[in-house]
């Protein structure tokens, strides 16, 4: 076949696996080995540090705004300034009796007698917790009782870090006496945005990304997998299956905000959507996560071998079996890895959602995916815009709520992936 | 032999094209139930893309193009009121790789009666699961793993796998394109026992490189060269008195 070579060149010098050059080469080799297993190993430790030092300042400085100062207040019930029958408060009707009386007023009174001008250093919120007392057991109304009342935002600070002198006195007096404690603030679980820092809460904005997510995953999951599926099962190869191709690994380059000028104006200029929403969010983020569902969807449905193809419609099956059979069950894992990287995003995007009025100032927690709600990161963003010290802490304090909502989402996602797994 | 059965399947002056390129040319040829039919031939001849073309798998191959006539029971395949769903179940097909699904051995075979509704009952599938395994000569090694993946069988045990995937739908013409080229010499004669037994049932058409295993399991050998259909005779006719001398030179080893 090939041209005849001289027996001379084809005659080798028998290789000399002994030698001193050869076994240079092999020193060399291992060196390099080394080498780069050290590299690997140093890039390992610089990203863990990184992640360490994150963890460590966002739990040390986020914690905090987990508990409240609280000030130890001796309420005597008999002598305030209302008069409430304990029985009215025992079935129908109680709610109405509560709303009537003067908490505030009650409160500050209380707080006065018990504290001096001290008193003045319980929050302003701190009647609902003599409220919340007085409706737990009316019995209290005729009694004198020691209440645990939240401290003001300029104390907490003063009490967890560096405040202002006044607050540092007058912490310092309060701690002398006994009266101080530290407790975990439920109500920052339970509540939602507003104006003083020992009032906020972070449930507003979690239901709000709750269902900005559920939004964008119930649109981008399905359409990203049927576009997908699409692309590489039916469509046929051609300039214009080519240029869908190109736009759709575009689209996912695109900058967020871009996205959120889009929403802006087709959800809510052209389509007229209710503003604020978590349904305009989600769909927002969809348009957004969706390419990077098709990318990775038709990556993984790429991946599973034509043989397994061959062997369904061998004995029968119809495309659309093929597909839903055996394509789509071995893709799964590869999809679902797309998309927990799409969702991730999602959640942590902020830009686009400012463009569709997500930055509203939300008191109450959103009652559906239309009504006006903002969503966690954000929140974060509004908060640390404040310039009220107590703020600084419920940032971080939300930080953490989102990146657990972050780590809880893709535990989820990963151990779906993992059971869909399967081998071949 | 007896009375003279019309053919199961009958090709015509079949061209088959991948883009330009022609792969099989006029290639005429009689399949029937009563033996076992060999494709020999050196390799690239068109074996595969010839087999692949009576259930028409090669309409997966974008570039692939047919012309000429096939038939299965006088009708042709490639016209337009043929389903091709259902003639690829009626004409089953075991591959050279064995590839079973990543599912269990007993989903493996049950698949197929499933999505045709061939059981309505689990004890019927069951039922059929069974004789399947048993015919393909595979029952007594998994009866007690049923559940367990396919694909952790071995090479031989998942061949035997498709093959029982492929009768489980009571097909009538079986294509075996290479079905014992990854495995040794006694998964290869468990298959071969396995062809001797279908024979008569299934009309069996099988693609083989080895030329004993041609001789001993087919009645009737079609020898390939080039796209063309050299020679098409009695198996024992092509082995002892080939008429061509292509035919001659590839059996007694002197090209392939
Ligand atoms: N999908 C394809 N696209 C283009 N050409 C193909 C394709 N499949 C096969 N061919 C060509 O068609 C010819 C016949 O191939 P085929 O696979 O039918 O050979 P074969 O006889 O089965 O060979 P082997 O014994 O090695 O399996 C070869 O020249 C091959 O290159
Ligand atoms: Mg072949």
């Amino acid at each position: 076949m090939n041209a005849p070579v001289s027996p001379d060149a084809l005659r080798r010098q028998p290789t000399d696996w002994k030698g001193d050059a050869m076994r240079k080469r092999i020193a060399s080799r291992y060196a390099s080995e080394r080498r780069f297993r050290r590299i690997g190993l140093a890039a390992i430790l610089m990203s863990a540090g990184f992640l360490a030092y994150l963890m460590i300042s966002m739990l040390s400085g986020g914690l905090g705004g987990f508990t409240r100062t609280e000030i130890a207040v001796r309420v005597d019930f008999p002598k305030a300034p209302i008069v409430i029958d304990p029985a009215s408060l025992r079935g129908e009707g109680a709610e109405a009796v509560l709303s009537s009386v003067n908490w505030q007023a009650l409160t500050d009174q209380a707080a006065t007698s018990a504290l001096g001008k001290d008193g003045a250093w319980i929050a302003p919120g701190a009647w609902l917790v003599v409220r919340d007392a007085v409706k737990a057991d009316p019995a209290i109304l005729q009694k004198s009782v020691t209440l645990h009342l939240p401290a003001s935002a300029e104390l907490d600070v003063a009490a967890k870090s560096e405040g202002q002198p006044a607050a540092e006195a007058a912490y310092a007096r309060l701690e002398k006496a006994g009266l101080t404690s530290r407790a975990i603030n439920w109500d920052f679980l339970t509540s939602s945005d507003g104006t003083d820092p020992t009032q906020v809460g972070i449930w507003g904005a979690f239901k709000g990304s709750l269902l900005t997510m559920a939004v964008t995953l119930l649109l981008s999951f399905p359409v990203g997998v049927l576009a997908a599926l699409y692309l590489e099962e039916y469509a046929p190869r051609n300039r214009w299956t080519d240029m869908i191709e190109v736009s759709i690994n575009n689209l996912a380059a695109v900058p967020s905000i871009i996205f959120g000028l889009l929403g802006l104006a087709v959800f809510l200029n052209v389509l007229h959507l209710p503003r604020s929403a978590a349904l305009v969010g989600g769909l927002t983020l969809a348009l957004m996560t969706m390419p990077v569902i098709v990318i990775a969807g038709r990556n993984a449905i790429k991946a599973v071998p034509p043989s397994i193809r061959d062997a369904a419609l061998g004995i029968g099956a119809s495309p659309i079996q093929v597909v839903f059979h055996h394509v789509l069950p071995l893709a799964l894992p590869g999809i679902m890895t797309g998309t927990i990287i799409g969702m991730a995003r999602a959640l942590g995007e902020t830009a686009p959602l400012l463009m569709i009025g997500m930055r509203a100032f939300i008191a109450s927690p959103p009652g559906g995916i239309t009504d006006p709600a903002t969503v966690l990161p954000v929140q974060i963003f509004l908060w640390s815009d404040e310039v009220s010290k107590g703020f600084v802490e419920k940032t971080s304090a939300a930080i953490i709520v989102l990146l657990l909502f972050l780590l809880s989402m893709n535990s989820i996602a990963i151990y779906l992936r993992n059971k869909f797994e399967r081998r071949w | 032999m007896s009375q003279p059965t019309p053919p199961k399947m009958s090709a015509r002056n079949v061209n088959v094209y991948y883009g330009e390129k022609q792969a099989i040319q006029n290639v005429s040829i009689d399949v029937d139930t009563d033996n076992v039919t060999a494709f020999i031939g050196p390799s690239g001849c068109g074996k595969s893309t010839f087999l692949r073309t009576l259930n028409r798998m090669n309409d997966t191959v974008a570039s692939a193009r047919v012309e000429g006539e096939i038939t299965l029971d006088g009708e042709n395949i490639y016209s337009s009121g043929m389903d091709v769903v259902q003639l690829r179940a009626r004409v089953g097909m075991v591959f050279q790789k064995p590839n079973p699904f990543p599912k269990s051995i007993y989903d493996n075979i049950a698949y197929g009666p499933r999505i045709h509704g061939l059981a309505s009952a689990k004890a019927d599938l069951d039922v059929i699961v069974e004789s399947s395994l048993r015919r393909a000569g595979l029952w007594d090694e998994v009866k007690d793993r049923l559940k367990d993946s396919g694909t952790a069988l071995s090479g031989g045990q998942q061949q035997r796998l498709c093959i029982g995937r492929a009768i489980a739908v009571e097909p009538e013409v079986i294509l075996m394109d290479e079905p014992c080229s990854a495995l040794d010499p006694i998964a290869t004669a468990k298959i071969e026992e396995l062809i001797h037994e279908l024979r008569g049932r299934y009309a069996i058409v099988i693609v083989t490189h080895n030329m004993q295993q041609a001789a001993r399991v087919s009645q009737r050998t079609a020898f390939f060269h080039l796209g063309t259909l050299v020679e098409y005779g009695s198996t024992s006719e092509i082995f002892t008195n080939p008429r061509e001398d292509r035919t001659k030179d590839y059996i007694t080893g002197r090209y392939g």
